[in-house]
């Protein structure tokens, strides 16, 4: 649906007000994309390359090298795999956690609920470098300093209130009946959030899942504080790839690019839920 | 069902933040196990006093303001654009979002190819413009904050863009009708029909950008880390130096709690107005 109302008669295809309206989404849309583009392109240059000024847009790839490192065993793949334990892990707990905790809060009554609900989404709004610190103190005396469970819990911390507050809004949008009629024949509160509600909530979940995924995936100030050489993530790898000595770039076009595919492929699965999540539940979207 | 939810929450938010309000008290060390002396208000006192911190706040205070106003403006605009396009509607705004996944760490770091005199493109566009030919964007003070600042509006412009799209699709299709049938030019109906149905939806895109925009600094970490000479040397950049370059937590923790309190009331005014049930609702706008 448009804004735009249309108006008695045929719309003048080409005024110059529709004109200007193209060229400024274009523009718009270029300056989106060029950077992105670039990044993929220069994935596939060599140093020398990328040297020659003006800039080339359509050379032939002239190395595939960078993108060996990620296969193979050791360095890159490695550091993929520790992406993929610390926020793959966080999600499921947060998921698990939230989706019951959600539930609880949109189906319960009791007094203080609103301050309960603001201290859930203030954790989630709290700066990070002011949990940082605190976290830092507690994991070194736990001993979960360097390790991927302590990232896991550390990505928690905002995962968790966040899929509370998001699942928590899809469940408000569920009909009670529904779930009152299942407890009539028989289920128990739990029973009615298992077989009826939850599947309802299923593509809410979905939603939650990914954005949890998301904002743990693409995490750099805590898992430089909380993970060593080891442990490292792969943004926390791809940081590192910038050095006193030098940079270099085509290696860290690579590296950004694994790093942003899956969160595209994920983000646009779950097109139509991105506004419902993004704005912690406030608006609906299409 | 709530329970287990929030006592997890509470272990990974509350133990933390009672842990910070004691730091901020505190004398810390943790050279030879972490040893901590109670000094009563002295870091608070250091904090009124520093002008370096209160030189932080100001930045940020610019950096914040500068990029909200950047934001708000151009993804307002490239909504109303967008939702004005038809046919090609969905897939531009699908496009326009993409930026969106990256991570601001590696937005940072594709910032820093893209401005690198040397090997970026951008820097390359500039200097055939006669711009920067004798100096580094991101190492002098005058351009050094507007260059990380862009960075950030790059990447979530978009997020603005995608919450108002969704406004604007979801809006009412009577007061527009009648506007028009009253003789209301383009301008006249964004002026005085579309905007003041907005003015919801706009305040939520706000409120939820402002307070990301003090809890991530990876973009500013990772390109200039404050520099060069402080000039964008945000207050989370001071708290993390101050933390875990200079090792002085006591203090850091001052500062986060000073950080926090910002947040709060952030998070009270989205809360608020969420519960007010403002959202979604056409306003009464006379």
């Amino acid at each position: 649906m448009s804004y735009a109302i249309p108006r008695k008669g045929p719309r003048p295809a080409h005024s110059p007000a529709r004109l200007g309206l193209y060229v400024f989404v274009g523009l718009f849309l270029l300056w989106t994309l060029v950077p992105l583009v670039w990044m993929v392109l220069s994935s596939f240059r060599t140093q020398a390359s990328m040297l020659s000024m003006p800039p080339k847009l359509f050379v032939p790839f002239d190395t595939y090298s960078y993108w060996y490192m990620f296969f193979g065993g050791g360095g890159f793949g490695h550091f993929l795999l520790n992406s993929v334990i610390a926020a793959g892990g966080a999600t499921l707990i947060s998921l698990a956690l939230g989706t019951l905790g959600g539930y609880g809060l949109a189906r319960g009554t009791w007094r203080r609920k609103a301050d309960l609900s603001f201290w859930i989404i203030s954790t989630r709004m709290a700066p990070i470098a002011a949990v940082i610190v605190p976290l830092y103190m507690v994991f070194r005396q736990l001993g979960l300093q360097d390790s991927l469970l302590g990232l896991m819990v550390a990505y928690c911390t905002f995962n968790l209130p966040f899929a509370i507050w998001i699942m928590q809004a899809f469940f408000r949008d569920l009909p009670k009946d529904l779930e009152e009629a299942a407890k009539v024949d028989g289920c128990n509160t739990f029973g009615a959030f298992w077989r009826v509600a939850l599947p309802l909530a299923a593509p809410g979940l979905v939603a939650t899942g990914v954005l949890c995924l998301v904002f743990a995936w693409n995490d750099f100030a805590f898992a430089t504080v909380f993970t060593g050489a080891d442990t490292q993530t792969i943004p926390v790898a791809a940081s590192q790839l910038v050095t006193q000595q030098g940079i270099q770039w085509g290696q860290l076009m690579a590296t950004a690019t694994i790093i942003l595919t899956p969160m595209v492929i994920c983000g646009v699965a779950i097109r139509r839920w991105l506004v419902r999540g993004l704005t912690m539940g406030a608006i609906s979207g299409q | 069902m709530l329970l287990p939810a929030l006592v997890v929450l509470a272990a990974l938010s509350l133990y933390p933040f009672f842990y910070l309000i004691w730091m901020s008290f505190s004398n810390i060390t943790l050279i030879g196990g972490i040893s901590t002396t109670f000094v009563g208000l002295q870091n608070w006192q250091t904090l009124f006093n520093d002008p370096q911190v209160w030189g932080s706040w100001l930045t940020t205070v610019e950096f914040v303001g500068g990029i909200l106003i950047l934001e708000m403006v151009l993804g307002i605009a490239v909504a109303l654009a967008i939702s004005a396009l038809g046919a090609f509607r969905n897939l531009v705004l699908t496009l326009v979002i993409l930026p969106m996944f990256l991570a601001p760490v590696v937005v940072g770091l594709l910032g820093l190819f893209l401005t690198n005199s040397t090997y970026g493109l951008y820097a390359y566009l500039l200097h055939s413009l006669g711009l920067f030919n004798n100096s580094d964007i991101l190492g002098s003070t005058s351009s050094a904050l507007p260059a990380v600042m862009l960075m950030d509006v790059w990447e979530w412009t978009p997020l603005i863009v995608l919450i108002v799209a969704a406004g604007i699709s979801a809006l009412p299709k009577e007061p527009l009708e009648s506007a028009n049938v009253d003789g209301a030019n383009a301008v006249q109906r964004l002026r005085y029909v579309v905007l003041p149905l907005l003015r919801p939806t706009i305040l939520v895109a706000l409120l939820i950008r402002s307070m990301d925009a003090i809890r991530y600094y990876d973009i500013i970490w990772v390109t200039t880390a404050g520099g060069p000479a402080d000039s964008t040397k945000i207050i989370p950049i001071r708290l993390y130096e101050t933390a875990f370059r200079f090792f002085n937590l006591g203090y850091a923790a001052a500062i986060g709690l000073s950080m926090l309190v910002v947040t709060i009331i952030l998070g009270r005014l989205f809360v608020g107005f969420m519960t007010r049930g403002d959202v979604n609702v056409v306003r009464d706008t006379a």
